[in-house]
């Protein structure tokens, strides 16, 4: 998990949003070409929201890997093609973005292809300052919920 | 109004966003609509109009919608792209294509969508736009 110091002068680097604005939900069939669609959000919500460079960087990364992993490895066939396969949750928070995703498949289980999850969820966990995995709805497939704040540097 | 437009319904291969009303339902739903514009390979004269056109509902829709948030079920198909807003209120979906006109222009939703149609489902009604390319 990154290390976060906040200070006084470090506010001055990001817009503080005077009311941080609502959630966007996408829900989507679990295919590849539809983690640029969550992408896509994901940039027009930083954008809208004057979040760091640097930070939309480890987002987009961060929930290109989240999402892949769904589409890798939690259904198999045409489950994927179920329209709330891949549930993606952006939530603007007053530092940064909380960003949930979820799928109602076979969750974190290694692939029938053998290609098991390997360095994906390290590397989301370094990129977030927390990562939160548990079952998803009813208990079926997987929730990942990573929460994205600045990173404040040293004077 | 044509029963043409009567895709999506929550059919395989949709992609269903909601956005709560306020600031990011304009940024998000251009940028979505923009991105499956380019998939359903419209051209770009055809991709400005999906994009104008979501940012019509966008500005529009918060007024006439059932809850407190903006729901757009998309899908593409061949050179063409299918929205489907809703649920809105019982009389939303007339309202939000009537408050889509521009002064000096008319209504830009119903100039630029191939088919357009209000369909009601339950107690809620469902506004459905078809653009497409033809071939």
């Amino acid at each position: 998990m990154r290390a976060h110091s906040p200070s006084a002068a470090a506010h001055e680097r990001w817009r503080l949003v005077p009311a941080t604005p609502s959630p966007v939900r996408l829900s989507l069939p679990a295919r590849a070409r539809n983690i640029a669609v969550v992408r896509r959000a994901l940039e027009a919500i930083a954008e809208e929201l004057a979040l760091p460079r640097r930070l939309v960087e480890d987002m987009r990364l961060a929930v290109t890997e989240a999402c892949t992993n769904v589409v890798r490895h939690a259904y198999s066939g045409t489950e994927a093609d179920d329209q709330s396969a891949l549930r993606v949750e952006l939530r603007p928070q007053p530092r940064g973005m909380l960003v949930v995703v979820e799928d109602r498949g076979r969750g974190l289980s290694p692939s029938p292809d053998g290609g098991g999850p390997g360095l994906g969820l390290p590397l989301i966990a370094a990129l977030t300052e927390d990562l939160e995995i548990s079952h998803g709805p009813d208990n079926r497939g997987s929730r990942v919920a990573m929460s994205f704040a600045p990173v404040i540097e040293a004077a | 109004m044509s029963e043409a437009a009567a895709s999506p319904n929550g059919s395989p291969g949709t992609t269903r966003v909601s956005i709560a009303s306020g600031p990011l339902v304009g940024p998000v739903l251009r940028r979505v609509v923009g991105m499956l514009a380019a998939r359903a390979d419209l051209p770009l004269d055809r991709l400005d109009d999906a994009v104008l056109v979501a940012d019509l509902i966008a500005s529009r829709a918060p007024a006439h919608v059932a809850a407190a948030a903006v729901d757009v079920d998309l899908e593409t198909g061949d050179r063409t792209l299918f929205l489907r807003v809703g649920p809105l209120r019982p009389g939303g979906g007339d309202a939000l294509i009537v408050d889509a006109a521009v002064p000096g222009v008319g209504n830009v939703i119903e100039q630029l969508a191939d088919d357009l149609s209000v369909q009601p489902e339950g107690d809620a009604e469902y506004l459905h736009v078809r653009l497409a390319y033809p071939a």
